[in-house]
């Protein structure tokens, strides 16, 4: 297993390496123009460092939900937390928001994932701790709530603001710059560290409620704070840079097909995952088209989903 | 996310074929189903026969005041039809083909303006005003605008490059024409890119569109791309909070020539309607090449 762990590591610095070479122009790192050391390190190393934590902070999130909501289904957007701060982000952009200047959209998207995660956490909560039944239902009811409120405004607003708001919403990391990522990263960290330091935890959550008691642990407590760890790391998430499909969702499960169920291995190696995908994704979704660029979730789904199906026709294993 | 997907389709298929189907005396009552028709209307003195609009007819101030039918990609049908109009004038890439057959069905006469670049819009004017009874006005106003587009396209000689006014065998490279670059929205970025009205503002003036080689007409556009072809000058649509929005980017860009060199210019947002002001926003880009 530390072998496997091992090369999942050195895979995901090889596809952080050779996504800051390649793109619409291929980068010599050892002979650099001006124009080429300036793309470098002030467009496509933000850009990596956000795909990478995002990716990570999605793929965590999605492992540690499946976990203590029990449901080979959940993800960090099932919650809701997505289309709270899809809505939140919306008012900033079709309302012409600009007060924190570059900040503003992240800001208020960070602020909609979390109160919407709040929202979630206090209809989830009944006698003293959090259900995972009541977790998931609350965030299915929130998401399609403030979906519908989204396809509200959106419908009442003009066309072009209309495509701004999807463009931002499909998953954004062109506009990446390292101002933002101190915040990200304390979030994604933090969340990461926390998740995977109460790993055995969750592995006895996944087992059940009064196995996790027998075991020492007190289950409502670890679930509020597993719960709250993924709720700001989802939140600084998809204020980096929208909101990408597929990884919180599936990278777990290949992840689960390569090193097992163990969530001390599992949580790092789905961070990984997550983060090596989409930065991939990224590198894809930069260089397909130049000039052009596409949304870097469309990519994500593309080639994720295709891999995992395959995955799933090969291997017998089949848990959460 | 499959309905928002659904409904962002809905929004961006809407061009085919149109057809027209106006015949007969001069309209009493008009209603405009996009801001560049309520602008046209207005330019041929029709404004007493506008009876509705829609929401985002903001221009002239009077056009705030007439009665709204809805938006352009989905304007409400009963509002249209208990307005009784003798004539619905729409566009053929901003409203939905789907309207028009509708409208028809209901036997409503429709006049679809078929112009979607600035070459085609003086013709398109002549016809509209032809089917709308105003020949003359339209003819004066289609002129007016042929002179202005005249003017400045041969003004952009008088501060070309002395090489390319007189080539000369000795010059040792022709000076090559300004690179341009019109920022539409910068967070997703978006510039103008081929086929839009801003694309052949720039060619009017002289100036060559750095984003002349993308696929569709408002591109998300790579930044590294700007960075490598390095425009001469940035444009940026005023409104919204620009000037803020745009720090971001600008910042990003700073070694490009245009920033290096001062040449950022916020304009006004005349040139994302094909419609009267049209040329006010070329003769405002031309304005800035003389510098």
């Amino acid at each position: 297993m530390k072998i496997k762990m091992l090369i999942i590591i050195l895979i995901s610095i090889l596809i952080f390496g050779i996504s800051l070479v390649i793109g619409p122009r291929i980068i010599n790192p050892f002979d650099m123009d001006d124009i080429s050391r300036e793309i470098l390190f002030f467009i496509r190393a933000p850009r990596a460092v956000v795909a990478v934590l995002m990716g990570m902070a999605l793929g965590a999130s999605g492992a540690v939900l499946q976990g203590i909501l029990r449901n080979p289904l959940a993800d960090p957007y099932i919650l809701g937390i997505s289309s709270g701060a899809s809505l939140s982000a919306a008012l900033a952009i079709l309302g012409g928001l600009t007060f924190l200047g570059t900040f503003t959209v992240p800001v208020f998207a960070f602020t909609g994932a979390v109160i919407t995660g709040g929202i979630v956490g206090m209809m989830g909560w009944k006698k003293g701790g959090l259900w995972p039944e009541r977790l998931l239902l609350a965030g299915v009811g929130l998401s399609f709530l403030f979906s519908g409120l989204l396809m509200l405004i959106m419908s009442i607003s003009t066309d072009e603001g209309l495509r701004k708001a999807m463009l931002w919403i499909f998953g954004d990391l062109s506009m990446s710059e390292w101002s933002r990522i101190p915040y990200g990263m304390a979030f994604v960290t933090a969340g990461t560290v926390i998740s995977v330091a109460r790993a055995k935890a969750l592995n006895a959550l996944i087992l059940g409620d009064e196995f996790t008691h027998s075991l020492g642990f007190s289950p409502r407590k670890e679930r509020s704070v597993l719960f709250v760890s993924v709720g700001l790391m989802t939140a600084a998430s998809v204020s980096l840079g929208g909101m990408i499909g597929f990884i919180g969702l599936l990278v777990p499960h290949i992840m689960r097909f390569f090193i097992g169920s163990d969530s001390k291995l599992l949580l790092p190696a789905s961070a990984l995952g997550g983060g090596a995908l989409l930065c991939i994704a990224d590198l894809i979704s930069r260089s397909i088209l130049p000039p052009m660029e596409l949304p870097a979730g469309i990519i994500t789904a593309i080639i994720g989903s295709p891999y995992f199906l395959y995955l799933l026709r090969r291997k017998n294993v089949l848990s959460i | 996310m499959i309905k928002i997907i659904s409904l962002f389709l809905l929004f961006t298929i809407h061009c085919s074929l149109f057809t027209v189907s106006y015949a007969g005396e001069a309209p009493k009552r008009i209603i405009s189903l996009a801001p560049n028709m309520t602008e046209i209307l207005f330019a041929l003195g029709l404004d007493d026969n506008i009876v509705g609009v829609t929401s985002f007819c903001d221009y002239p101030e009077e056009a705030k005041k007439k009665q709204k039918i809805g938006g352009m990609s989905n304007p409400s049908l009963e509002a249209v039809v208990s307005l009784k109009p003798d004539i619905v004038v729409m566009t053929i890439d901003g409203n939905p083909k789907e309207f028009e057959e509708r409208l028809r069905s209901l036997k409503i006469k429709t006049y679809v303006f078929r112009s979607k670049r600035i070459s085609e819009l003086s013709q398109g004017i002549r016809d509209m005003g032809t089917a709308l009874g105003v020949k003359e006005r339209a003819d004066l106003l289609a002129r007016e605008i042929e002179t202005t587009i005249n003017k400045i396209s041969r003004g952009v000689l008088q501060y070309a490059p002395a090489s390319v006014k007189n080539p000369s065998p000795f010059a040792p490279y022709p000076s090559p024409e300004k690179k341009i670059l019109f920022i539409i929205w910068p967070e997703p970025l978006i510039v103008a890119g081929p086929g839009s009205i801003t694309d052949d503002a720039i060619t009017i003036i002289g100036g060559r569109n750095i984003a002349a080689k993308s696929k569709s007409a408002y591109p998300k556009y790579s930044i590294e791309e700007i960075l490598t072809q390095a425009p001469d000058i940035i444009f940026i649509g005023r409104g919204m909070g620009m000037e803020k929005v745009s720090q971001g980017l600008l910042k990003k860009l700073k070694s490009v020539p245009a920033i290096k060199n001062k040449r950022v210019f916020y304009v006004s947002d005349y040139l994302y309607r094909l419609g009267p002001r049209t040329v006010k926003g070329i003769e405002e880009l031309a304005g800035y090449m003389e510098q």
